[in-house]
């Protein structure tokens, strides 16, 4: 499995490798350290100087030197510069020629308080890719460190339709050898209302079904557990759960997405704003994803 | 680890071959030259210095132009390098004299970028009181205060956008230049069918001797008005230097070079004699003689010209210095980041943005400089325009001068191998760099006449021959600084002298990047 980290040499980048060599040491694979230069096919009002583009490659080239400097001698790693209209076009054009299992990019700045926000080039990625997008949270890589993953959770709705995330999540904490936690997240409409008996049922039904169905799909020394969340909204919601540093959060499409692409849903978006670890979002029906 | 590029038709270089067509070479050439903004700012001065043989001047003044744009493209072949100027000339003259010449093409481009940025502000008061109707908020222009605030705040918006390299499309570069061609040709018929019915203000009929340039009165005032004329055509050159990633076949940026020249001659001869025989040089209201209105023609004349429509003038001009604005920055932050990186200065101003990819330190220090250059010389100078524009001339003359120069040492021993080596790498560089070095030379000892442009002096010394010296001397000094505190570079270790050997030119076909 490679995959591919969208290095910047800014925090952001190295929030992105560090999350980079967590995934790598637990799932073994293969990083490809990316970084992404304009190409000149983009209209510029000034000429491009030849000059410079050279520079610029060199620099590049000094920045990819230093990224895997910072990388764990167990983990194994390639630096590419590619040449592109934009950061997500770069990405996405080397994992497809790469065949790349994920994308793992850092979160742009100036979300508040750690947690995420959606820059432009997450943006694009989000909505276009077709293999999962890691989002490393600003200050993760420092925080965090290179460990491995502690845990895996997965935020399933408690509708129908969710099981290829629901796998995606099942590979990687068996791979990982890591507990799994499957979240259900329920959202009231009003705040003063406590949950209604019939929602309540139904989520707990759902709930009980996927964990059957994960804990057949792991080995018995893997725990499997389960929470329903809920709250007036989403955001009420993930705050009432309590989240490990270590550990990453798998959240699915939304039934917007093509098939086989990544189209961040809105509950997905919401969580994104409220977590601080890790997040992966699992296209619908993945192509290339987290196989065993 | 190496930096290897998978072998899977990623592309394996940044210039992609090929990304600009004839039309889009045209008009990047057209858009870095952006003549509506040259022609306001340089037809006033150039009138004082020749009268009536502008025309004159504009065409001979191409030619020591053309002479060392052929000479920078044989160096930018053989040594491609985002220090251009610095660069060729350490290489040629070793590191003192490649200093200057790089500091020549810092202190030129920052003198244009505030010229630029107070002929800016100048017409957006004037589009505003367009838009308003109302007379009194082109006024506004003329307080100090109001005018610096307003050209600091267009450095800044200039500076965010060069720092974070936000291009516009090209379709909107193509509209953007298409109109500014189309309003220059719109003044120019205009004045002349008002000068056909009467109406003009000063009527003055177009002879031939407009086109003598030997009806200039003085080789002074011959030289004055060719070191303008240099300016006019700055920027043409890197339509030249557009070779590699042109398509088409391999003649195409010759021929986007000649095209690009060929309409910026023709349009600069139109509004030249169009505004010389609808205002004539007198010193009336709007004659061009009238020192009122000599650093920013266009200010004065768009409204008795084109009436009503005035306004389009004021958005070409303004279009065309904001896509100026940004094409200027580019210069002066990449030859500081080859000084930096070659360590003529400290090695912050190597550092590229890694999230925009830019000289970032570079293109702010360069705003910096500019913005305080300009807030200085508003409050010292009776017409800051005009004296920026004949600095300018002054240090083009120099910078250019010391590069035609190092074509000819650098090639010094190919130049006879045949006999396109001959007049590209020897003739043609070497008569250019004459022609300049005579035009610094004169410049520098008129000027010293304290009524030389626009009269500004200090002390009864000419203060274009101040800032000329001011900016040659404090280059001298910051570079024995540099040379105390960074030896290295001003012993030949970062950058060595070299002479062409005649075999790097076949190798640099292909780009090294």
């Amino acid at each position: 499995m490679r995959y591919i980290v969208g290095y910047t040499d800014t925090p952001a980048g190295a929030d992105a490798l560090a999350l980079g060599v967590r995934l790598a040491r637990s799932m073994d694979a293969t990083l490809d350290i990316v970084t992404v230069l304009r190409s000149e096919a983009r209209p510029t009002l000034v000429p491009a100087d030849a000059g410079y583009e050279r520079f610029l490659h060199e620099t590049a080239q000094g920045w990819l030197k230093d990224a895997a400097a910072a990388v764990p001698r167990d983990v194994r790693s390639e630096g590419h510069i590619v040449y592109a209209e934009s950061f997500a076009r770069g990405l996405l054009d080397v994992s497809r020629d790469l065949d790349g299992s994920m994308i793992i990019i850092g979160a742009a700045r100036g979300g508040l308080l750690g947690r995420a926000t959606v820059g432009s080039v997450a943006g694009a990625l989000l909505h276009s890719a077709v293999v999962p997008v890691a989002l490393a949270p600003e200050g993760s890589g420092s925080t965090v460190g290179l460990n491995r993953l502690t845990r895996v959770t997965c935020a399933l709705g408690t509708r129908a339709g969710a099981t290829e995330l629901l796998d995606a999540a099942v590979l990687v904490a068996r791979a990982a050898r890591v507990p799994l936690r499957l979240i259900s997240l329920v959202t009231l409409d009003m705040d003063d209302m406590a949950t209604p008996p019939d929602i309540a049922e139904r989520a707990a039904t759902h709930a009980e079904r996927v964990l059957a169905y994960a804990a057949e799909h792991l080995p018995k020394d893997i725990d499997v557990t389960v929470l329903t969340a809920s709250g007036t909204r989403v955001e009420e919601a993930v705050g009432q759960v309590d989240w490990e540093p270590g550990e990453i959060v798998f959240v699915g499409s939304s039934r917007l997405a093509k098939p086989r692409h990544i189209f961040l849903g809105t509950t997905a978006a919401k969580m994104l704003r409220e977590l601080s670890v890790p997040m992966v979002v699992v296209p619908r029906d993945p192509a290339l994803t987290l196989e065993d | 680890m190496s930096t290897t590029k998978p072998a899977t038709g990623l592309s394996k270089k940044g210039l992609s071959a090929g990304s600009v067509g004839l039309i889009g070479a045209i008009v990047i050439g057209i858009s870095c030259i952006a003549p509506a903004y040259t022609m306001t700012a340089a037809l006033g001065p150039t009138v004082s210095e020749v009268g009536l043989q502008v025309p004159a001047i504009i065409l001979v003044g191409f030619i020591p132009m053309l002479l060392v744009a052929f000479g920078y493209r044989e160096l930018n072949r053989a040594m491609p390098d985002s220090g251009t100027s610095f660069t060729w000339a350490t290489r040629a003259f070793g590191p003192w004299i490649g200093w200057m010449a790089g500091w020549g093409l810092i202190a030129a481009t920052i003198l244009v970028l505030s010229n630029l940025a107070g002929i800016a502000v100048d017409f957006f008061y004037l589009m505003l009181s367009q838009i308003f109707n109302n007379p009194d908020l082109a006024d506004l222009a003329l307080n100090p205060i109001i005018n610096v605030a307003t050209c600091l705040a267009f450095m800044l918006g200039a500076t965010a956008i060069s720092y974070r390299d936000m291009q516009t499309t090209q379709k909107v570069q193509y509209v953007l230049v298409g109109f500014q061609v189309l309003v220059l040709v719109l003044f120019g018929v205009v004045a002349f069918i008002h000068v056909a019915n009467g109406t003009a203000f000063d009527p003055t009929p177009v002879t031939l001797e407009w086109f003598n340039p030997f009806a200039v009165e003085s080789f002074s005032a011959f030289a004055a008005g060719l070191s303008l004329s240099i300016f006019i055509f700055w920027g043409w050159d890197v339509t030249l230097t557009m070779n590699e990633e042109t398509k088409g076949s391999r003649s195409t940026p010759g021929r986007a070079a000649t095209l690009t020249i060929i309409i910026i001659v023709l349009l600069y001869l139109l509004i030249a004699t169009a505004s010389i025989s609808f205002a004539g040089i007198g010193t009336g209201e709007f004659g061009l003689g009238n020192e009122e209105i000599q650093g920013n023609v266009f200010f004065a004349l768009a409204g008795p010209v084109l009436g009503p429509l005035a306004i389009l003038v004021s958005i070409a001009v303004l279009s065309s210095s904001a896509a100026s604005l940004q094409s200027t920055f580019v210069s002066p932050a990449r030859t500081l980041l080859a000084m930096g990186h070659y360590g003529a200065l400290p090695s912050q101003f190597a550092r590229v943005s890694p999230r925009f990819l830019t000289p970032g330190y570079a293109t702010i220090v360069s705003s910096v400089v500019a913005s305080a250059f300009y807030a200085i010389m508003r409050f010292i100078s009776e017409d800051v325009l005009w004296d920026t524009i004949t600095a300018l001339g002054m240090m083009i003359c120099f910078y250019y001068g010391i590069t035609a120069f190092a074509v000819v040492w650098y090639f010094r021993k190919q130049v006879f191998a045949s006999a396109r080596n001959f007049f590209f790498q020897l003739l043609f560089p070497l008569v250019g760099g004459l022609i300049l070095a005579v035009l610094f030379f004169t410049t520098i000892i008129d000027s010293m006449d304290p009524d030389y442009g626009s009269g500004s002096n200090i002390g009864g010394v000419g203060l274009v021959f101040i800032l000329g010296m001011a900016v040659i001397l404090s280059g001298i000094v910051i570079m024995i600084v540099q040379a105390i505190r960074r030896p290295a570079f001003f012993r030949g270790e970062t950058l060595s002298r070299g002479v062409s050997d005649g075999k790097e030119d076949d190798a640099l076909d292909e780009l090294p990047v």
